[in-house]
């Protein structure tokens, strides 16, 4: 932590300067959490209440039956799954791809190194939504909508770009020496990657795994365009599908939404700290 | 010596993830160009394309309500940029004044971020409906009329401005907290000693540190804000009638809602332009 104000003495200024710092953040903390809250109160409503005129704050018959309705509806309960396999799939693929991308540009010296390298950062600029219509004719050419592992594929231009850069500066901070001593030890070079490198890059690779999932859980434009069958819907194509299928039945909706980011906020809350240490790295290193 | 493999090794690590990039984000990109110039429709894209030259170009500069959407996203990135920007500072700078439990301060502002688009939207869908949402309820209770949040074409866009803000200022804190963090905290010290104000250290000392990170910051978050449509599909479908369609909307609206892909193709052609404008005007204005 900076200590800035904590060698002056308390004073009138202080006092107010400090007043005024909580003041500005609790508006901030209210206005971050009270949507939030609004829909998680809404979801525990039985839909008579949810869109009842006033309304009001607290659910006063709270039930659980919206969270039921959404997890045994079989459209619903299917595009949950999908959801999952698509995400899990997709991390692992980014974080072994990006790790070995990664990897060759912290530990080679190799001819195009350079230029490699900024043009994946260039890639990290270009807006992946530009990419929808051609993509769309691309895999309906090959048949290939509704594909999940077409999804899991296409999934991978969001995030390999910056998993790269994270990956590469990662590795970098495991001092080389370690992986010469090991060498020069009789270790041979998989083993180094076992023993050495791999086990010291755990956390990294947690960070990379983090965003992958995010960015692949999170994602809604790619899949309602390439993959809108009832099938190999995802869940957030699911939630979209309230708007058009029936009146919006907020209760239910808002269940939905509650659980769509249950897995993403423990994951991101979980890692919160690494995650500023992963952008500090990455941007200092540029 | 190294052998052949070893010289191929970094090439060899690094082909699956260029393979992957340059088959679903390099050859499409260029792919857009193509299907630009010919004629292209949701019912007839497993036939044979017709060549058509510049007729999407044309079709498209002659309609306005392209022109409205350019203006749209003005607005639209102009409002989001600005809000996400300042706030974003002014909240990031805060939590680094020795704020209490900041660390779990910090946890909680990044929630939004870490949500879904579609999450957002919603939320704000339910939030500002014109018969049932609370907004207009907290208006009504202080006797003021309900707004048409969603439905007002001069007022529609900034209501997604709310959403976006919401949404995207979560990037902004974290970023600049980043930022923050790699600032020294010795160089404050010895402001503090030489009689440097807050204020004043803030302008001399912090401004200037952190202009790497508020160069990236900036052409990040005006990028995002053109492509952005997630929050426009979901709350307003683009509507009423054009008036919350942004450039990026429009091109999906053409493709996916009217069936004309390439006319969508040609409209995303010139959001490539605009991007690249964007990363070029920011780079000369701000990388000195």
């Amino acid at each position: 932590m900076i200590q800035k104000t904590a060698t002056r003495s308390p004073n009138v200024w202080f006092f107010a300067e400090r007043t005024l710092i909580y003041a500005l953040i609790a508006v901030f903390l209210f206005i971050t959490l009270s949507p939030l809250a609004w829909v998680l109160s809404t979801s525990l409503k039985p839909n008579t209440e949810a869109i009842s005129f006033p309304p009001k704050l607290l659910p006063e018959n709270p039930t659980i039956d919206n969270y039921l309705f959404v997890l045994t509806d079989p459209a619903l309960a299917r595009s949950l799954i999908n959801s999952f396999i698509i995400s899990l799939g997709s991390t692992a693929l980014s974080v072994a791809v990006s790790s070995l991308g990664g990897y060759a540009f912290a530990r080679f010296e190799f001819k195009g190194k350079n230029v490699i390298m900024s043009m994946i950062l260039g890639l990290f600029m270009i807006p992946i939504v530009i990419n929808i219509i051609p993509l769309y004719t691309m895999l309906a050419n090959f048949g290939l909508l509704n594909s999940l592992i077409a999804l899991m594929l296409t999934f991978q231009i969001l995030i390999i770009p910056l998993n790269i850069l994270l990956m590469k500066n990662y590795f970098e901070t495991i001092p080389i020496e370690l992986e010469e001593a090991a060498l020069i030890d009789g270790c041979s070079r998989l083993g180094v990657l076992r023993r050495i490198t791999i086990p010291l890059s755990m956390p990294g690779f947690a960070i990379a795994a983090v965003l992958s999932f995010r960015f692949s859980w999170n994602e809604f434009i790619l899949p309602v365009v390439l993959a809108n069958r009832s099938d190999s819907m995802v869940f957030q194509v699911a939630l979209y599908q309230f708007i058009s299928l029936y009146r919006i039945d907020w209760g239910y909706l808002s269940a939905g939404i509650t659980l769509s980011l249950i897995p993403v906020l423990v994951l991101m809350l979980t890692f919160q700290k690494q995650m500023i240490k992963g952008m500090t790295l990455g941007a200092i290193r540029e | 010596m190294p052998s052949i493999f070893e010289k191929a090794e970094p090439y060899l690590l690094l082909t699956p993830a260029l393979a992957i990039l340059l088959v679903f984000l390099i050859f499409p990109l260029f792919w857009n160009i193509y299907i630009s110039l010919h004629d292209v429709s949701l019912t007839t894209i497993l036939r044979e394309w017709e060549y058509i030259g510049g007729t999407n170009f044309i079709n498209l500069f002659n309609d306005p309500n392209f022109y409205t959407s350019l203006k749209i996203t003005l607005m639209f990135v102009g409002g989001s940029v600005a809000l996400q920007f300042g706030i974003g500072m002014l909240m990031s700078v805060l939590l680094h004044q020795q704020v209490k439990a900041s660390g779990v301060l910090r946890a909680i502002f990044i929630i939004p971020w870490t949500i879904s688009a579609v999450i957002a939207a919603f939320s704000f869908k339910f939030i500002l409906d014109y018969n049932f949402g609370i907004l207009n309820y907290l208006l009504n209770e202080i006797g003021l009329q309900s707004v048409g949040w969603l439905s007002d074409p001069s007022i529609v866009i900034w209501s997604l401005v709310i959403a976006n803000v919401w949404y995207g200022t979560p990037f902004t804190i974290l970023f600049l907290t980043a930022g923050l963090f790699s600032i020294n905290p010795t160089i404050y010290e010895a402001a503090v000693i030489d009689g440097a104000t807050k204020i004043r250290s803030f302008i001399h000392i912090t401004l200037p540190l952190l202009k790497p990170f508020i160069v990236i910051d900036l052409i990040l978050i005006t990028i995002w804000s053109v492509n952005f449509f997630d929050i426009q599909l979901i709350m307003t479908g683009g509507g009423p009638l054009f008036a919350s369609t942004t450039a990026s909307l429009y091109m999906y609206r053409q493709a996916f809602e009217f069936g004309l892909l390439s006319k969508g193709a040609s409209a995303g052609i010139v959001l490539i332009a605009i991007n690249l404008s964007i990363a070029f005007i920011y780079h000369k204005l701000l990388r000195r």
